[in-house]
């Protein structure tokens, strides 16, 4: 509240979030900036998984099968239930099920158990959490800046391999589904009562066709999704950003400012996270295949601190990212495919 | 990578690092490609004004030190490397005019470039070591294209005269490890002989330095190999050797460098008079009188220390004598016993891995030694971070030799060196820790042994002190370096906070125990440990080191001048503001640094005085103490300096 009076008596007229974390923090300031009680609520909805599950439920969006978990034989009943619903016999190999805290950002806290061993392994801080059943599907995520409850820049980011490498825009066979995603997302909007801001939902398309809603972010993309969009259409993202939460900018500065989806794009940007692949490491060694690729453009990666490599905990805390960008989405799919049977450290 | 720039510039200040990545790794690959420089030179203003070089020493090109690029060339951080390409680069343009810039001048930029191209010299004319290519991969290739690129540019004329220059100017230092500036010489040498290159009219001052190696007489004048001149000594008569002698004594007095084939003449001579013998060193009447006082123990020496690999310790041997050391009682019978000495395993192993199998470690040990006495101020401290443990042994080899011997005696033979602090013993090898047993290739032979040692040791006293107000150096110094370190102390920053304190009473002390004209017209007795803030050329504080103060009186030009002694390898350096260090000119004996006294003064942090002296504080006047303050405020004590308000009820 401090924040808020102090925020609002400077002029500030609306608050951003850019980490997850802040999420709640920008809703409850935002509350008081815009007088609109409604908007700490929401973004509570937008920060508990198992809540948005819920909300996107009751607006009649596609989910799989979510419980919540408060201790572990609440996992396990729920793997036990999941895989009973989907006819397995004793000695079928389980379907998986996938464990996410409830407030973390992302890939953290994310976890795929099969059996009933595993469970032993969550540590107690992780609970409560979210259990959802497997959907075999093609996922991707979608990243919408909303001014006045309309879409004013949808962009489909494409994994190649979730955790590892993300590319926009998407090929051509993701983008065929662009009309059916805007109405997915769109419902989405409305179910969630988002004004304006930006949004950065997770979907799966099934073989046939049918989207799955996954979560959804109300702040930035991880994976420098933001830098690769700048790379290709040439805007600054968070520059956007700034512009879908202002109450005051006008539509006619929306649509001055952001470019026609994918027509408008340059090429093709995509990142590659690495992992080191031994578990013990002495240097930094980009490979010469890697360097020397047309569309290769930089990397992030630093000298290893630490011979050795710890037990990766969670998807998405790698090492650092490549950058890369180029013409033809599939050479770029290949290539960043291609990086993870490479070794960057060894 | 043009558009890696683009979005560089339009980034704002906070945003610039998220740009830089690409930007890098750009100029990385275009360097790597043919033409690479030309393009990245083409566009360095554009590179330099989207930010770059923000936040790093390259964005203030004027300061920039030449010296410098050879670190950031041959370093295995890419990033460092790419921002010395792309820096010279941009200097290239500046030079040819192509760009504008608002702190160096085209002839600055000119002038520094040509003192790159020297001291990288050996990367223009020879292939990658295999440490550098270990360390650099590819981009050791890169650091060779851009230097062929400058010197095609710069043309070579500019650049070896710069670097005869820069020898010339180390040598007036006279180090005791030469082999950099031998290797530099070697370098010149090998691009006279390149009919490729046109080195115009400024070959020529080049001539003295290679001839000091390979061709200093008559006798080797064609570099014919150590076995031939051997052999021509032999068909010489006295008055050819006597010309031999003369030829080498004065080449080797001029530049401090002995040439392989001095060594072997000397060795020749011992079948001679001593006479001879004297001639070969280019002795004084001092040293003559030494080498006939002790000539048994000077032709012992020469038998077994001089060879053609350790052949530099001609020089130490020289000055040995001509110091007249041989007088003080025990040096000589220290010497005797040096003579005799049974290294450790471990010293053995040390001395070998360091300088190779021939000749044996105790030759070169012998060696070594020689040249620590009679070049006391040539010690460098290496890479060695401990600036104490070389000032230390400097101090010894000038003041105290016999004791400094009987330090070697005890690391060379028993692995071991014991000290006292307060009373305790401080052994070397209780106190022994991993991190000191690092093996440092750029020592002479005593530092190797003795400083290992004296780093532990020094470290120990430090942990005694621990919790203890004030700065250790207090109890330290005099403990370490010896008896005549003087017990009263003085420091000028509040250790606990970093603030400067009672700068005028410290400033006036100072005067009263060192200025000749405040303090009696009393000559410096003993050398002084003394602590200085360094800075670098843009005055910016760098980090504590330690000298010795040796002198202060007036200078040729009657300016009032501190002497000292500084363990870096190259006490030339320019510490900001205009206070610049001189070697040479001032009227500095080898090997000491100089500065005007209030110069001295503003970077002095912490010195040591006699407390039973009476001590009155100097009548310094209020202007040159104004003027000494005035260095302190726009170095490094900008961001320290007091609350104002005592310093000024004092007057």
């Amino acid at each position: 509240m401090e924040i808020a009076e102090t925020l609002k008596k400077k002029g500030v007229d609306v608050a951003i979030p850019i980490f997850e974390e802040t999420v709640e923090w920008a809703g409850a300031i935002n509350s008081v900036l815009l007088d609109n009680p409604r908007l700490l609520g929401q973004s509570m909805l937008l920060r508990d998984k198992s809540l948005m599950k819920r909300r996107a439920q009751l607006g009649g969006i596609r989910v799989g099968i979510f419980e919540e978990a408060h201790e572990r034989d609440d996992v396990i009943r729920f793997l036990k239930r999941v895989n009973q619903t989907l006819l397995k016999l004793d000695g079928d190999p389980n379907d998986p099920i996938h464990l996410k805290a409830f407030d973390k950002a992302g890939c953290l806290g994310h976890r795929i158990i099969r059996t009933p061993d595993e469970v032993d392994l969550i540590p107690d801080d992780e609970f409560p959490m979210l259990m959802e059943s497997h959907l075999d599907g093609w996922e991707f995520a979608v990243e919408a800046w909303v001014h006045n409850g309309r879409i004013c820049f949808l962009n489909i980011s494409e994994y190649v391999t979730l955790g590892y490498s993300v590319f926009v825009p998407a090929t051509p066979e993701l983008e065929k589904y662009r009309p059916e995603i805007t109405r997915q997302v769109e419902k989405l909007i409305k179910t969630f009562d988002i004004e304006f801001g930006f949004i950065h939902p997770e979907y799966f398309v099934t073989s046939d066709g049918e989207m799955y809603f996954g979560e959804v972010a109300y702040r930035p993309p991880g994976f420098k999704v933001f830098e690769l969009l700048e790379r290709t259409y040439g805007f600054n993202a968070y520059h956007a950003l700034v512009l879908a939460f202002d109450p005051k900018t006008t539509d006619e500065e929306i649509d001055a400012f952001f470019p026609k989806e994918v027509v408008d794009a340059t090429g093709h940007a995509g990142c590659f996270g690495v992992y080191p692949r031994r578990r013990v490491v002495s240097r930094l060694s980009v490979p010469i295949e890697t360097e020397d690729h047309d569309y290769f453009e930089s990397h992030e990666l630093t000298a290893p601190q630490a011979e050795k490599v710890t037990k990766r905990t969670a998807f998405g805390n790698h090492w650092g990212l490549l950058y890369f960008f180029g013409e033809d989405p599939y050479t770029l799919r290949d290539l960043l495919k291609r990086q993870e049977e490479l070794d960057f450290y060894i | 990578m043009d558009h890696a720039i683009q979005s560089l510039a339009d980034a704002g200040d906070f945003g610039k690092q998220v740009k830089l990545p690409r930007v890098m790794d750009s100029l990385r690959r275009v360097l790597l490609l043919p033409g690479g420089c030309a393009a990245v030179r083409e566009r360095a203003e554009r590179l330099e004004t989207a930010g770059l070089f923000l936040g790093t020493d390259w964005a203030q090109p004027q300061i920039l030190i030449p010296a410098l690029s050879t670190g950031s060339l041959r370093s295995a951080n890419t990033d460092t490397m790419v921002l010395e390409a792309v820096s010279d680069l941009r200097l290239l343009a500046v030079a040819k005019g192509d760009y504008q810039h608002a702190l160096v001048s085209a002839e600055q930029a000119a002038d520094h470039l040509s003192q790159v191209l020297a001291v990288n010299l050996s990367l223009l004319f020879s292939p990658p070591t295999e440490a550098e290519r270990e360390q650099q991969g590819r981009m050791a290739q890169v650091s060779r294209e851009l230097l062929h690129y400058l010197v095609a540019e710069v043309g070579y004329e500019k650049v070896l005269e710069n670097l005869v220059d820069e020898i010339w100017r180390i040598l007036r230092q006279r180090p005791i490890q030469v082999d950099g500036v031998k290797r530099m010489i070697t370098q010149i040498a090998v691009a006279r002989a390149n009919p490729d290159v046109d080195l115009g009219a400024s070959g020529l001052g080049a001539d003295r330095l290679i001839s000091s190696l390979y061709g200093t007489t008559e006798g080797c004048r064609e570099d014919p190999g150590v076995e031939i001149y051997r052999t021509r000594l032999d068909s010489m008569d006295d008055s050819a050797l006597q010309y031999e002698a003369t030829g080498f004594a004065r080449s080797m007095h001029d530049t401090g460098l002995v040439s392989p084939y001095h060594a072997v003449l000397l060795r020749f001579l011992l079948t001679r008079g001593e006479y001879l013998l004297g001639e070969a060193m280019g002795l004084s009447s001092t040293g003559r009188d030494s080498l006939l006082c002790y000539h048994e123990l000077v032709r012992s020496l020469i038998e077994q220390a001089v060879h053609v690999e350790t052949a530099q310790c001609v020089y130490g041997l020289t000055l040995l004598l001509e110091r007249g050391i041989l007088y003080q009682p025990p040096v000589a019978p220290a010497l005797w016993r040096q003579l005799a000495l049974r290294l450790s395993p471990h010293s053995r192993q040390r001395l070998t891995q360091v300088f190779g199998p021939t000749p044996d470690p105790r030759a070169w040990l012998l060696s070594g030694m020689l040249s620590v006495l009679g070049l006391p101020l040539g010690i460098g401290q290496g890479d060695n971070p401990t600036c104490q443990s070389a000032r230390a042994l400097s101090m010894w080899a000038y003041n105290d030799p016999d004791y400094l011997l009987q330090t070697l005696v005890w690391a060379a033979r028993d692995d071991e060196i014991v000290m006292h602090f307060e009373g305790q013993p401080i052994s070397s090898r209780e106190t022994a820790d991993t991190e000191s047993t690092a093996l440092q290739h750029d020592l002479d032979p005593v530092s190797l042994l003795v400083v290992p040692h004296l780093d532990r040791i020094y470290a120990e006293m430090g942990r005694r002190c621990v919790g203890r107000d004030g700065d250790p150096h207090r109890w330290i110094n005099p403990e370490f370096h010896g008896w005549w370190s003087g017990r009263g102390f003085r420091i000028n920053v509040d250790v606990a906070t970093g603030q400067l304190t009672d700068i005028d009473e410290f400033l006036r002390h100072f005067y009263a125990g060192y200025h000749p004209f405040y303090n009696g017209n009393q000559p410096v007795i003993h050398p002084q440990p003394a602590g200085i803030a360094v800075t670098d050329s843009a005055a910016r504080f760098v980090g504590w080191h330690a000298i010795t103060v040796l002198r202060v009186s007036l200078d040729p030009q009657d300016v009032m001048r501190v002497y000292f002694y500084n363990p870096n390898n190259d006490s030339g350096q320019d510490w900001g503001d205009g206070v610049v260090v001189g070697t040479a000119g001032h009227g500095e004996r080898f090997g000491e640094a100089s500065l005007p006294f209030e110069q001295f003064a503003s970077r002095l942090y912490i010195f040591h005085f006699d407390p039973l002296e009476p001590g009155e504080l100097a009548a310094v006047e209020r202007a040159e103490l104004d003027r000494v303050i005035g260095y302190l405020r726009r170095s490094w004590g900008a961001d320290r300096m007091p609350v104002e308000s005592g310093a000024t009820e004092q007057d």
